[in-house]
């Protein structure tokens, strides 16, 4: 059998060989063997440490709090793939790709953390001052500030403040709580100045601070999020390849499926006459040159 | 609802510090609102009934009765429109330049899925993701000359000088669409040609010119326009969006790639068996990473942790330049992750029933 490796890289995470596989200069077999978590060894990985036992509890909370959120677009992603019914591998795949720049955009708010903070740093401000230069910044170009507000869960995330109170009582808060902590402030403050509803943190202005404060850059602290879903993405998935209707179309069933006929709206131009080879230079030509299409074009 | 009975006590829920009070939360599923027109799928693209599946207002089926083809669909669904016989045929030409590329990423890609035993549309979807912003980076290159040429027109200056901006910005980025990749392949050039040939060349072709004689005086190798550049020029020229261009041209060697599937397990799986998990060896001489160490007993974690929290900017300053220094960690990287719906917006359909 070949055991050649596929690609040659260079690489500072791990090795493997016919004796062991080594992370971070740890054999993995000895930490399993030795009683550490899944969660330490996420710690291992990706910040090349043993966490305390406080911090890995912390991580341990947030990753069972974050990997459930019945219908959003992860779920209804993975869903959708799977009424096609492919391999479950490519509905557990698609679901984790709809983590972007709106849905759990775990690593845009690390990376807005870390700008101010880096501002703080070098203009000599105080957290509290750099948080209201933040909301300020966002707000007056009318940029929503990350880890604030859910579609769904308009009066307050149930996971996001509870996250916040944990990580106070693990004693695993700092620089990022207490600068999290006083964006909100500053959020609220402004907001209510401005007659405007109250709009609460959500998981990820909670989560992902917790994760930044026990040590996790924006990257990772998103990979462990993103990919955490996917275990109750494929939950989602599992159950409706054995339980729901392939297709998703069928008219047997007593609700109303999800592409029913019934459930195309169409809004483009209106039905219209395919012209005959013959006439097809001038009609493209005129078609082209009204520029009526230009409206739909995409 | 059943009596759920007294929640108070559930971890720090109860906690002064939480901002309502958790256990009054009420239980159960949120009715349907029946004030609003129910789910439909939105388009404007395409719908079908029992009987006919209609795109843009075309019958598809009559389309292919009236002797149109897959090419002149790709412009109705993208673009809503019949192109004109050169434009479709000038279509086709870049398909077939963009169907293979030889062990390119995609076909690794698909190649490698393929080695885990699965469909082919499997390790077909799988080469569709090699398509980012440096191989295959259509959307990039595209809205880049784009919003070059958008700037020439409103600011009045010339292409040439909008030209030598963009080089200026962008020389060394994996998708500006001039490298030293195709000066011995004359492939981009006759594309270019072409196009021009059939006359569909236009201002973006006109545009990507200036980009490759700017490129030329600012860069100290030889370079040329490559295959991206040529064919996100001609595509754009043709009326596709920067992202239509992307997904039309992933989808095309998505083709190549599932031919590539089929060969690989054909020979190679054939000959030397699916890859197994743990199979493939890491070997040492390549890890640079800690020295073996051992695991130290969970009694000795205290000793042995190191805490992550810091509690000043300048703490922070400090730790974050020493994570900075451990490869995999992930400090090291910082990008934008945007929306790209806001570059389009969102079109409100449904109306309220009350």
């Amino acid at each position: 059998m070949n055991r050649d490796p596929l690609f040659r890289r260079k690489t500072s995470i791990s090795y493997k060989t016919e004796e062991k596989t080594v992370l971070r200069g740890y054999n993995l077999s000895d930490l399993a063997e030795k009683g550490y978590s899944f969660c330490d060894a996420m710690f291992v990985l990706f910040q090349n440490r043993i966490p305390t036992a406080a911090e890995e509890k912390m991580l341990k909370y947030e990753m069972g709090v974050f990997l459930e959120h019945s219908m959003s677009p992860s779920a209804a992603g993975a869903i959708g793939v799977i009424t096609g019914r492919p391999n479950l591998p490519c509905a557990i795949a698609a679901s984790i790709m709809t983590f972007g720049g709106v849905h759990g955009p775990g690593a845009a708010h690390g990376y807005m953390l870390n700008k101010y903070l880096d501002r703080a740093h070098k203009e000599g401000k105080s957290l509290d001052e750099m948080a209201k230069i933040l909301v300020d910044e966002y707000l007056d170009n009318k940029t929503p500030v990350m880890g604030m507000g859910q579609p769904q869960h308009i009066d307050s995330d149930p996971r996001a403040e509870p996250i916040h109170v944990k990580q106070e009582e693990l004693g695993v808060q700092g620089v990022y709580l207490e600068f999290q902590r006083a964006v909100e402030k500053h959020f609220h403050a402004r907001r209510k100045a401005e007659g405007r509803s109250y709009v609460g943190v959500n998981v990820v202005g909670s989560g992902n601070t917790a994760l930044c404060d026990i040590g996790f850059a924006p990257n990772a602290a998103w990979c462990i999020g993103s990919v955490c879903r996917g275990f109750s993405c494929a939950a989602h998935a599992i159950y409706n390849m054995k339980r729901g209707r392939a297709w998703g179309a069928s008219r047997n069933e007593p609700m109303v499926q999800m592409i029913d006929l019934s459930m195309i709206k169409y809004i483009g131009p209106e039905d219209r006459r395919v012209p005959k080879q013959s006439e097809r230079q001038e009609y493209a030509k005129n078609q082209k040159e009204q520029g009526e299409y230009k409206q739909w074009v995409i | 609802m059943g009596d759920l009975g007294d929640k108070k006590g559930i971890g720090n829920l109860d906690s002064p510090k939480m901002p309502y009070d958790y256990s009054k939360r009420e239980y159960g599923t949120v009715p349907l609102d029946t004030k609003r027109a129910p789910f439909q799928w939105v388009s404007e693209v395409a719908y079908k009934n029992v009987h006919r599946i209609v795109a843009r207002g075309y019958d598809t089926t009559e389309l292919m009765e009236e002797g149109y083809g897959i090419t002149d669909v790709l412009f109705v669904d993208f673009q809503s429109r019949i192109p004109l016989v050169e434009e479709e045929q000038m279509l086709n030409y870049v398909m077939i330049l963009s169907f293979e590329d030889g062990l390119s990423m995609p076909v690794l890609m698909s190649r490698m899925v393929a080695q885990s035993k699965t469909f082919l549309t499997q390790a077909c979807g799988a080469s569709i993701l090699a398509f980012g912003h440096a191989f295959g980076a259509y959307s990039a290159f595209g809205n880049r000359l784009e919003e070059f040429l958008n700037h020439a027109e409103q600011e009045g200056k010339s292409t040439a000088e909008m030209a030598k901006l963009l080089v200026q910005d962008n020389l060394n980025d994996e998708s500006l669409g001039v490298s030293s990749l195709m000066l011995k392949d004359p492939a981009a050039k006759r594309m270019i040609a072409h196009a021009e040939k059939l006359g569909v060349a236009g201002k973006n072709i006109a545009f990507m010119k200036e980009v490759v004689a700017a490129a030329q005086q600012a860069s100290s190798e030889p370079v040329d326009i490559d295959m991206l550049g040529a064919t996100g020029a001609v595509m754009m020229d043709l009326g596709f969006s920067p992202e239509a261009t992307w997904a039309i041209l992933a989808v095309t060697r998505s083709f190549a790639a599932g031919a590539h599937y089929i060969e690989e397990v054909e020979r190679d799986i054939a000959e030397n068996g699916y890859t197994r998990l743990g199979q493939a060896l890491t070997p040492k001489d390549i890890y640079d990473g800690p020295d073996d160490r051992p695991v130290p007993s969970l009694e000795e974690r205290d000793k042995n942790a190191q805490p992550a929290q810091i509690h000043t900017p300048d703490q922070w300053n400090q730790a974050f330049q020493e994570r900075q220094k451990i490869f995999g960690t992930g400090y090291r990287i910082h990008e934008e992750i945007e929306d790209p719906s806001k570059k389009t917006g969102v079109k409100s359909v449904g109306k309220k029933l009350d």
